[in-house]
């Protein structure tokens, strides 16, 4: 699997961290992307898509990006979970790895810093 | 000029310094600090700031707002002229907003999940305090009240297009 191939899911409730994190993604070559807003579409689209990786956000509606993290790992454990929050704290990072988040982005997301998790997966 | 020495000469401007600490303790300095930050590196740096003020009520007329949970607590908002809203979240976004929708305000609420995010994580490094938030939400015309007097702290935030008001709201305070 190559980075260029692989299905991405980028889940927030904001449309604009949605098109900023898609830009990047785009700009490293990534473009097989879907969307969702919220925990709980997230979940479903991983159980019908079955995407290689997973951004996350961690405010959201309907299902925080914590509980969905567990429910991803549970149903699709192949898929890889990077957490892309503003909320980095000592407590949401713990929260994070112990549901199976593999990274944790800090809010605003910079280029480098998301290159070097793709980097890391693929 | 460096963004802190910026940001310095804003504060020194405005009546920061010169704030009762009875109505003004690290908590709100410290989020009026970050505040002024956040929008001076990630919306626009040619800013003034008005005079913070300590009320009991504020109305709003366009509300977009989060709370901050944990100890302590607090309720922050977003208030202002529909134009300067709008102005605001195309300056921080970029997307060619050009009215007050949908798009407009979920960028505004963007904005507050940021600023918010941001402060509580300097909080959590500092080992300060552990906090979360709550997922921001839109409304319209409301009353804002603090069960504790005086507490909703208004910091206006001057741009070229209007100004901004920035509300926080002390709900529950560490007594520790």
């Amino acid at each position: 699997m190559t980075k260029e191939n692989a299905k991405i899911l980028v889940c927030d409730d904001s449309i604009l961290a949605r098109k900023s994190l898609t830009n990047l993604l785009n700009a490293l070559g990534i473009t097989n992307i879907i969307e969702a807003a919220n925990g709980q579409a997230a979940v479903d689209l991983c159980i019908a898509e079955k995407p290689d990786v997973v951004f996350l956000d961690i405010i959201m509606p309907v299902k925080d990006g914590i509980t969905a993290t567990k429910e991803i790992m549970a149903s699709c454990p192949q898929t890889k979970v990077i957490i892309c929050s503003s909320v980095g704290t000592q407590t949401h990072l713990k929260e994070a790895i112990k549901a199976g988040a593999k990274d944790f982005l800090q809010k605003p997301v910079e280029g480098a810093t998301l290159k070097q998790v793709i980097d890391h997966i693929f | 000029m460096n963004t802190d020495l910026v940001i310095e000469n804003l504060l020194q401007a405005t009546n920061f310094y010169s704030l009762d600490e009875s109505n003004c303790d690290e908590f709100v300095k410290g989020y009026i600090q970050k505040l002024i930050q956040d929008v001076v590196v990630y919306v626009d740096s040619n800013i003034t700031v008005g005079n913070i003020e300590f009320r009991d009520v504020y109305n709003v007329d366009h509300e977009i707002s989060q709370e901050i949970t944990g100890l302590p607590a607090a309720y922050s908002a977003v208030d202002g002229e529909i134009r300067a809203l709008t102005a605001f979240a195309e300056s921080y976004s970029k997307l060619g907003i050009a009215e007050y929708d949908e798009v407009c305000k979920e960028v505004l609420l963007d904005f507050l999940n940021l600023h918010n995010g941001l402060f509580i994580v300097y909080l959590s490094e500092n080992n300060i305090c552990e906090l979360s938030l709550s997922v921001p939400k839109q409304n319209g015309k409301k009353s804002i009240q603090s069960p504790i007097e005086g507490k909703v702290t208004v910091v206006p935030i001057n741009f070229s297009y209007g100004t901004v008001n920035f509300l926080l709201v002390e709900l529950l305070k560490n007594t520790k």
